[in-house]
C-alpha cells in the first residue's frame, strides 16, 4: 500500500523547540510568586514517625507537611486498573517509612536554598522497626507487617505474611500435559531491580488561584489520570483541576502511576496559597521507582517430535513498600507467557510480596523483559538439547497468526491478524550470519565469540472485545481552519518516541492535508477529552485510532459540505493534499474543474451559516495485537576480564504500517542500548543490614549505558516486516516496549554460544562470567582427574 | 554570604551577575536568566546534561561556580542558532530525528559543536570518545552519531 504521509521522514513537530533549548519540562516552568519545595526523605527503611517538630522549620518561613497536614485518603497511585481492581496502600505522606527515601514531610520556602534549610530543622524522632530486603524474610510469620491493610473496592483488607496479592492462572490440565511429555525441562530465573534513569528527575508545579482550583505542570504520562486522582484525594471539583501537558524527559514506565511528589506539591501550594515548584533530586528519583525483581521457575514439557505439551510457572515479585501494579503484574506475566508459546497446558502460579526497597513499578515492557528472559532462555536450551534450531523450534511452537494473543493478562485476549514472525526470523539470521555462528563448547582462547537469538513482542494496547480489567480509552479532537490547516487536540503524552507525530501523519493522510499544515495543539484537561495514559506500547495503535476515527468523521463532514457547494454527490469526491496551496483540495475526478480548497470549504461555511468542521471522537480498540520482535546478537567474550563486547546486532520489528520510519528505527537502536543494561550491567542493590541503596548514581554505583558500550552505527542492523495489521490504523501497530524485551535473553543464548554457559540470573556480569567460567575450568578439570584415574585404575588392572 | 557582582558575555550579551559564592552556573542560568535549556540531571557530573561553553570549552554547569565565570564568554544552547539560522549541529540533529524526550538534546549538541569546533572532520571513534560522558537513555546514541558526523560533513561542504 502506497501513502502520501505515511512512512515518510519530516523534521519533527516538537523538533525546533527540542534542538534549540526552548522545550518546557516541568522544572522548567516558573510563576510569579512561586516558592520552592523540599521532601524530608527516610534515612530508614522501616521506621513510624512518633512525631515530627516543625516549630524551627516554621520560624524559617516555611511552609511544612507532614502526615497530620495530608488528607489520609488512601489512594492507588495508577488508575489505569479499573477500580474494584486498585490496590490502595498509600496517602500523601506517610505515616510510617516503608523503605529508605519515604515522603514524610515536605516544605516550601520562597528560595529552594532556605527550603534547604527548613528541611534540616524538621526533628524528627523515628521508632525503628524491623525491615526486609528480602521477599523469602519479609514472608515469615514473625516478619513485622509492613501494610497492616489495604483497600480495595471499598474494602479493608488485611495483609497476611507481607503478601500484597496472589494470582493462580490455568489453562487445561498440567499434570495431563507433563504426563505427554517426553522431556520436561525446568530452569529458575532471577531477574535484576533496575532504575528507570530517564535524563528528568520527577518534577511538578502547582498553582492555586483564589476560588479553589489548581493548575498542574507534572512530570506524568497521563495529565487525565493526575487530574482524576487529584480530584478525589484534595476533594476538588474536577472542573477546578487542569493538568497541563509539558513535554516529559524520557519515563519509560516510570510515570505512568501518578508521582508520588505531586500531590505533595500540590498540598504545598494550596497551604502556601502561591505557586510551588518541587524538583526531585537524582538520589530522591532514585527512591521512587524500580523494575519489578521476580523469581521465575518455568517448566515446559515437550514431546520427541518438539510439540510443546504443558508449561508451568511459579513467578515470586518483590514489589517494594508499595503495590502500585502487583496485580496486573502478576496478570501480564501470565499472559505474556501465554502469549510466547502455543501451551495447551499452562498454569501460572503468582505472588506479590511486600519489602522495604523501592516500590516497583513498569519499565519499558511491564513483566515482559522478565518473562521473555526466561521463556526464550530456556526454549533456546530446550531446542539446543533436542538438536533443533532454535529458529526452527520456536517457529514450530511460537503463537502467531491466528492464535491468541493476551496483551494484558487473561482478561485482555485477541487473535493474531497480523504476523512477520517468520521474516523477521529468516531476514535476522541472514544478516547475522546465524548459520555460521560456532559451536558452544569448540573454543578455547581467551577471546571467544558467541551468536545469540531471542524472540518476543510487546503487545499494541491494552483493548480487547471484553471489558477487562484495565481501561483502554482515547480521545481526539480535530478541527478544520480557515487557511485548510487542521489542528488535533488530543491528550496523548509522547514520550518522545514520535507518538504525536504518528498521530499528525494518521490525520494528515486520512484528511488529505500537507503534513506541515497539521497542528498538535497544546493540551490541558479542561480543554482535551480523556485519554487514559500513553503505555502498553498503545500509542499510535490506540491514540492513533482515536484520532483516525474522528478524522474519518471530519472527511465525511468535507464531503456532504462540499457537495451541497460543488453540487456533485458527496461519495463522487475526493480530497488530495495540493503542495502550491499547502492545503487539501476537494474535486471530482470527473469533473476537475469544480473544486474547492479545504479552507475555502471552511471559511464558506461560516458565512453560509452552515457548521463547523470539527469532530470529536472517543475509542477503546477491540483488538491488542502483537508487535514482535527478534533479537540477534554477535558478541565476543574476553575469558581473562569477562567483559562482553557486541559487535553486532540485527533487531527486528513487525510493527504493520511503519508511519515514522526515522523514529522505529530509534525506537529498536534505544531498545538495544536498554536491552543490553538489563542484560549486563545494570543493577540495584540494597544493603540488606541497613536497607540502605547502595547504588545511588548513574555511573560510579550503578551503571548506565553509554556510547561506548553502543555498537558501531553500521553494526546495528534493523530491519522491519511487511506486515499490515487490518485493526490498526492504516495498517500500524506498536513498536516501543517491543524494542527491549528479547534483548536479555539473546545475550544469554550468545553467551551460552560462546562459552558453553547457561546463564539465570540478571545481570550477567562480567564477574558473574569469570566464576562460571572459573567453575567449568573447575568441573572440567576434575572430569580429567577422573578419567586420568579410571585409565591408571584400568591399566592397573590390565597388569 | 553575601552575593557578588561578576560580568562576562552570555550567548554574545554583556551580562552582569549578583551571584552568592557557592551559586552553581546551573542555577544562575536557569533561574536568573531563565535558559532553561540547559538541564539538571544528576548534580553531580555524571550525566552531562548541564553541558554549556565556557570560553569555547564544554563544562558541566552543575560542577561550576558561577563566581568563577568573572569574565568569561558563556555559550548556551539558546545562544547557539545566530541571526535566525540554526547551527549545522542542531540541523543535523533535525535531520536525523537525533532525539527523543530532548532532555539531553541540549547537551549533546552542546558536546558535538565543541568536538567539531577543535575536530573538524572526526571518525566515528573520535565521535564516541568525545560524547562517552554524555547520557542518553532513549536512542541508544546511533542516531547522535549520525547527526554528529552529518554536521561535520555539511560544515564541510559548506567550507569547500
Amino acid at each position: 500500500m502506497s501513502y502520501q504521509i505515511l512512512g515518510n521522514d519530516y523534521f519533527r513537530k516538537d523538533g525546533i523547540g527540542k534542538v534549540t533549548g526552548r522545550e518546557v519540562y516541568a522544572s522548567d516552568v516558573t510563576l510569579p510568586r512561586m516558592w520552592h519545595a523540599r521532601v524530608l526523605r527516610s534515612p530508614h527503611a522501616h521506621a513510624r514517625i512518633k512525631s515530627i517538630d516543625a516549630r524551627a522549620a516554621q520560624e524559617l518561613g516555611a511552609v511544612v507537611l507532614t502526615y497530620a497536614d495530608v488528607p489520609h485518603l488512601k489512594y492507588n497511585e495508577r488508575i489505569v486498573s479499573i477500580p474494584p481492581h486498585l490496590y490502595r496502600d498509600r496517602t500523601v505522606l506517610a505515616d510510617k517509612a516503608r523503605h529508605v527515601g519515604e515522603a514524610v514531610a515536605a516544605v516550601a520556602a520562597p528560595t529552594e536554598q532556605l527550603a534547604e534549610k527548613a528541611l534540616r530543622a524538621l526533628q524528627v524522632e523515628w521508632e525503628i522497626l524491623p525491615h526486609y530486603t528480602d521477599p523469602l524474610a519479609a514472608q515469615r510469620a514473625d516478619a513485622e507487617p509492613i501494610h497492616d491493610s489495604y483497600i480495595l473496592n471499598g474494602q479493608e483488607i488485611p495483609v497476611e505474611n507481607n503478601v500484597a496479592v496472589t494470582r493462580v492462572v490455568q489453562v487445561g490440565d498440567i499434570e495431563e500435559g507433563f504426563a505427554q511429555a517426553d522431556h520436561i525441562f525446568e530452569r529458575e530465573f532471577v531477574t535484576s531491580r533496575i532504575y528507570h534513569a530517564q535524563m528528568e528527575t520527577k518534577s511538578c508545579v502547582c498553582d492555586p488561584a483564589p476560588d479553589g482550583s489548581i493548575t498542574v505542570y507534572p512530570t506524568t504520562q497521563s495529565i487525565h489520570n493526575v487530574r482524576q486522582l487529584l480530584g478525589e484525594i484534595f476533594s476538588i471539583p474536577l472542573h477546578k483541576v487542569n493538568v497541563k501537558r509539558v513535554a516529559i524527559g524520557g519515563t519509560f514506565g516510570s510515570s505512568i502511576q501518578m508521582n508520588s511528589i505531586i500531590p505533595i506539591c500540590v498540598a504545598l501550594a494550596l497551604k502556601a496559597k502561591r505557586p510551588v515548584k518541587l524538583v526531585s533530586t537524582r538520589e530522591e528519583d532514585m527512591y521512587d521507582h524500580v523494575r519489578y525483581q521476580t523469581k521465575l521457575k518455568l517448566k515446559i514439557g515437550v514431546t520427541r517430535e518438539g510439540k510443546i505439551t504443558a508449561g508451568h510457572m511459579q513467578a515470586l515479585a518483590d514489589i517494594g513498600g508499595h503495590n502500585i501494579q502487583a496485580y496486573a503484574l502478576l496478570s501480564v506475566l501470565a499472559g505474556w507467557t501465554a502469549s510466547l508459546y502455543n501451551y495447551p497446558n499452562l498454569k501460572f502460579e503468582g505472588k506479590a510480596v511486600y519489602t522495604n526497597k523501592t516500590p516497583s513499578c513498569a519499565l519499558q515492557g511491564f513483566g515482559n523483559p522478565q518473562a521473555t528472559f526466561a521463556a526464550e532462555s530456556l526454549m533456546d536450551e530446550i531446542a539446543t538439547e533436542l538438536d533443533w534450531d532454535p529458529i526452527e523450534f520456536k517457529l514450530k511452537n511460537y503463537v502467531g497468526l491466528g492464535g491468541t494473543f493476551w496483551g494484558q493478562g487473561p482478561s485482555v485476549q485477541s487473535i493474531v491478524r497480523s504476523d512477520g514472525v517468520p521474516q523477521l526470523l529468516h531476514d535476522g539470521a541472514q544478516k547475522i550470519g546465524w548459520r555460521a555462528r560456532p559451536k558452544p563448547g569448540t573454543q578455547t582462547g581467551r577471546y571467544r565469540h558467541g551468536i545469540g537469538m531471542a524472540r518476543g513482542f510487546h503487545t499494541s494496547g491494552a483493548g480487547a472485545p471484553k471489558p477487562g480489567e484495565v481501561i483502554d480509552y482515547s480521545g481526539a479532537f480535530i478541527k478544520i481552519n480557515e487557511d485548510g490547516s487542521v489542528d488535533i487536540v488530543h491528550a496523548m503524552m509522547d514520550h518522545g518516541g514520535g507518538t504525536l507525530e504518528a498521530i499528525a501523519k494518521i490525520v494528515a493522510e486520512e484528511l488529505g492535508v500537507p503534513i506541515e499544515r497539521v497542528g498538535i495543539s497544546p493540551a490541558d484537561t479542561l480543554t482535551t477529552v480523556y485519554d487514559v495514559v500513553t503505555h502498553a506500547t498503545r500509542g499510535v495503535y490506540a491514540g492513533g485510532g482515536a484520532a483516525h476515527k474522528a478524522a474519518v468523521k471530519v472527511k465525511q463532514q468535507i464531503f456532504d459540505y462540499a457537495s451541497r457547494i460543488l453540487g456533485l454527490q458527496a461519495d463522487s469526491l475526493m480530497i488530495e493534499p495540493d503542495y502550491e496551496l499547502m492545503q487539501g483540495v476537494i474535486y471530482c475526478p470527473n469533473f476537475p474543474e469544480r473544486r474547492i480548497t479545504l479552507g475555502a470549504l471552511a471559511k464558506q461555511l461560516q458565512v453560509n451559516s452552515w457548521g463547523t468542521l470539527a469532530a470529536v471522537e472517543s475509542l477503546r480498540q477491540v483488538n491488542c495485537p502483537p508487535a514482535y520482535v527478534t533479537y540477534f546478537i554477535d558478541l565476543t567474550v574476553d575469558t581473562e576480564t569477562g567483559q562482553v563486547t557486541t559487535n553486532r546486532a540485527a533487531i527486528g520489528s513487525d510493527c504493520g504500517t511503519v508511519v515514522n520510519p526515522a523514529m522505529a528505527i530509534g525506537q529498536l537502536e534505544g531498545g538495544l542500548s536498554k536491552g543490553m543494561g538489563y542484560a549486563l550491567v545494570e543493577d540495584n542493590q540494597w544493603d540488606a543490614q541497613t536497607g540502605q541503596l547502595t547504588s545511588k548514581g548513574f555511573w560510579i554505583d550503578g551503571k548506565t549505558p553509554a556510547i561506548s558500550e553502543a555498537p558501531f552505527v553500521e553494526n546495528i542492523i534493523t530491519h522491519f516486516a511487511n506486515t499490515y495489521e487490518p485493526s490498526g490504523p492504516f495498517g500500524a501497530k506498536g513498536i516501543g516496549e517491543a524494542a527491549t524485551n528479547p534483548c536479555a535473553a539473546a545475550y544469554a543464548n550468545a553467551l551460552y554460544n560462546a562459552l558453553d554457559i547457561r546463564f539465570t540470573e540478571l545481570p550477567i556480569t562480567a564477574e558473574k562470567i569469570l566464576s562460571a567460567l572459573a567453575a567449568q575450568d573447575e568441573r572440567a578439570s576434575r572430569a580429567s582427574d577422573y578419567l586420568e584415574n579410571k585409565v591408571v585404575a584400568v591399566m592397573q588392572a590390565a597388569e | 554570604m553575601d552575593k557578588k557582582t561578576i560580568h562576562l558575555t552570555l550567548n554574545g550579551e554583556a551580562r552582569e551577575w549578583r551571584v552568592y559564592p557557592n551559586e552553581l552556573l546551573l542555577n544562575t542560568l536557569r533561574e536568573q536568566e531563565f535558559l532553561t535549556g540547559t538541564k539538571y540531571g544528576c548534580g553531580i557530573g555524571e550525566c552531562g546534561a548541564c553541558t554549556v561553553h565556557v570560553n569555547g570549552a564544554p563544562r558541566l554547569a552543575c560542577l561550576t561556580l558561577a563566581l568563577a565565570c568573572e569574565g568569561a564568554d558563556i555559550l548556551t544552547i539558546e545562544g547557539l542558532a545566530r541571526d535566525g539560522k540554526l547551527d549545522a549541529v542542531q540541523e543535523a540533529f533535525l535531520g536525523q530525528s537525533a532525539f527523543q524526550c530532548g532532555f539531553c538534546t541540549s547537551d549533546m549538541i552542546m558536546m558535538t559543536r565543541a568536538l567539531l569546533n577543535e575536530n573538524p572532520q572526526p571518525t566515528e571513534t573520535q565521535v564516541r570518545d568525545y560524547l562517552r560522558g554524555n547520557l542518553c537513555r532513549c536512542t541508544g546514541y546511533a542516531s547522535i552519531v549520525r547527526a554528529a558526523l552529518d554536521a561535520a560533513e555539511m560544515e564541510r561542504q559548506e567550507t569547500a
